[in-house]
C-alpha cells in the first residue's frame, strides 16, 4: 500500500486574506484553522483535517505532504530514502497542526516532502451515515478535494527514480527526447493510487510550484468553473480544454499571489501493471493542451 | 488620472485611478509578455524610464527584489503609477496592438486630453 495519496499542499501567499477570498469564496474550501498568518482549509469531500496551507509572505511551494499507510510503511521509506541519498529527519506530532508523527525529505529536486500516516480526521461534510451526495449550500466552484501537484525540477529522471525506487510511484505517462535507449526525459506523471497522478514533473528550476489541482466531476463542472473564475476576476491562464496526456479536462487559473491552480476533472484509471504512455517533443503541445495543440509561453516560464 | 507611454512604441494610455500599468494596456487594446497577473511570476517586469509607482497590493521580495525594484524594474501587473509614466519593455519584448478598434478608441474617445495626447495627434 504504502502511499495513499496528496494529503496536503503548502504553499506560501503575498496577502492572506485576499487568499482566503479566493480558495473560500471562489472554489469553495472551509477554513479549518487560523494561526497567525496562516489558514489551514478542506473541502467537501475530503474527510482528514485539513488539505490545503496557506502562509502569508511569499508565493510558491512550502511542502508537500503525502498520507501513507503505516507508520511501518513510512519506516521501511526512510531507510530506502537514506540509501538512495537524500536528505530526511524525523518530524513530531504537533509540528504540522493536527499532523503526526513522520519524515521529511529534501527531494533531489529540492522541495520538501513530508510523509505522515496519522492527522485528525473530521470527516466529510455530507458524513459517512446515509450521505447525500453532496452539501447543499457549496460555495463558488464547491471544490471536493485536491486530486495532485506538478512541480518543476532539473533532473526529472533522478526524481522519477526517487519516487519509483523510494516510494513505490510508477509512471503513467513520460515526455522523453526521442524513443532510443539513452533518451532524456522531459517530465513523468506519477501515481501511488488508481488516478493517472499524484505528482508530475517537468524540466525546469528545482524547488518550483508548477500548479496544484482540484478534482472535478465533468467537463460540465470545468465550464462552470470558469464561469464563476469571470465573475470573481481570476486570472486565467488556459482553458477550458483537455490535455492529452492523462486525458483530463482542464482550466489553469492563478490564485491572487500567483500561485497557478488547476481544476481537473476525467483522465483514466491506472493499475500497478499500467503500461506506461510515451510522448515525443514533436507532440508535446498536443500532450500539454490537446485542443489547441499549442503551447504557450507562460507553461513553462510563470513558476512560483 | 495618468498617463502611461511605453517607449520606443510610441504609445500613451489613460489609466482609470489606482490602475496597474498591465491593465489599463490591455484594457486599451494592447498586449506584451505577461504571466500569472497576479504578481507572483515576475514575467512582466517592465523598466520605469520616467515618473513613480506604487505598489497597493503586497509583492514579494523573491519576485521583485529590493534592489531591482530601487532600480526602477516594476512588476507591471502591480505596479500603479502614481503620476505621468513612461516605462519602457524588456529588449526581447515588444508591444502589440492587438486590438485597433479599441485602441482607436480609446485615443479618440478621452475627454480633457492631456498634453501627452495631444502630443501625439
Ligand atoms: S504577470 Fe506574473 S508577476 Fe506580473
Ligand atoms: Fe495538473
Amino acid at each position: 500500500m504504502g502511499v495513499m495519496r496528496l494529503g496536503y499542499v503548502h504553499t506560501r501567499v503575498t496577502d492572506l486574506e485576499e487568499s482566503r477570498k479566493h480558495y473560500v469564496d471562489t472554489l469553495g474550501m472551509r477554513v479549518v484553522a487560523e494561526e497567525p498568518g496562516k489558514l489551514f482549509l478542506k473541502a467537501w469531500d475530503e474527510y482528514d483535517h485539513h488539505s490545503v496551507v496557506l502562509e502569508e509572505g511569499g508565493v510558491g511551494l512550502v511542502k508537500l505532504g503525502y498520507k501513507c499507510r503505516t507508520p511501518d510503511d513510512i519506516a521501511a521509506f526512510e531507510n530506502r530514502i537514506q540509501s538512495f541519498g537524500a536528505v530526511t529527519e524525523r518530524m513530531s506530532k504537533g509540528e504540522n497542526l493536527s499532523v503526526g508523527d513522520g519524515i521529511r525529505v529534501v527531494l533531489p529536486s529540492e522541495h520538501v516532502l513530508e510523509l505522515y500516516s496519522e492527522i485528525d480526521v473530521v470527516g466529510t461534510e455530507t458524513g459517512s451515515l446515509n450521505p447525500d451526495p453532496f452539501p447543499r449550500h457549496l460555495v463558488g466552484v464547491g471544490v471536493p478535494r485536491i486530486d495532485h501537484t506538478l512541480v518543476t525540477c532539473e533532473d526529472p529522471a533522478t526524481l522519477e527514480r526517487f519516487f519509483a525506487e523510494c516510494l513505490d510511484f510508477k509512471p503513467s505517462e513520460r515526455v522523453v527526447t526521442g524513443l532510443d535507449r539513452d533518451a532524456d526525459l522531459i517530465g513523468s506523471w506519477m501515481f501511488c493510487t488508481n488516478t493517472p497522478h499524484d505528482i508530475a514533473f517537468i524540466k525546469g528550476p528545482n524547488g518550483k510550484l508548477h500548479h496544484f489541482a482540484y478534482w472535478l466531476n465533468d467537463w460540465n463542472e470545468i465550464r462552470h468553473a470558469g464561469d464563476l473564475f469571470a465573475m470573481d476576476d481570476v486570472s486565467v491562464d488556459v482553458g477550458p480544454t483537455r490535455h492529452g496526456i492523462t486525458r483530463g479536462e482542464t482550466i489553469y487559473f492563478f490564485d491572487p499571489s500567483g500561485n497557478r491552480n488547476e481544476v481537473f476533472s476525467g483522465g483514466y484509471i491506472t493499475y500497478p501493471d499500467f503500461p506506461t504512455i510515451t510522448w515525443t517533443p514533436d507532440q508535446l503541445a498536443k500532450g500539454i493542451f490537446y485542443i489547441s495543440r499549442e503551447l504557450n509561453e507562460r507553461f513553462t516560464t510563470v513558476l512560483t | 488620472m495618468t498617463w502611461l507611454t511605453v517607449a520606443g512604441a510610441d504609445v500613451t494610455v489613460e489609466l482609470h485611478d489606482r490602475e496597474p500599468m498591465l491593465s489599463g494596456l490591455f484594457r486599451s487594446g494592447y498586449a506584451y509578455r505577461v504571466g500569472c497577473k497576479r504578481g507572483g511570476c515576475g514575467i512582466c517586469k517592465v523598466d520605469l524610464v520616467e515618473g513613480a509607482v506604487d505598489y497597493p497590493v503586497t509583492v514579494s521580495d523573491e519576485v521583485l527584489a529590493p534592489d531591482e525594484r530601487a532600480a526602477g524594474v516594476c512588476l507591471s501587473c502591480r505596479a500603479v503609477p502614481v503620476t505621468d509614466s513612461v516605462i519602457r519593455l524588456r529588449e526581447d519584448d515588444r508591444l502589440r496592438c492587438v486590438a485597433p478598434f479599441l485602441a482607436a478608441a480609446v485615443r479618440g474617445g478621452s475627454s480633457g486630453n492631456s498634453s501627452v495626447q495631444k502630443g501625439k495627434d
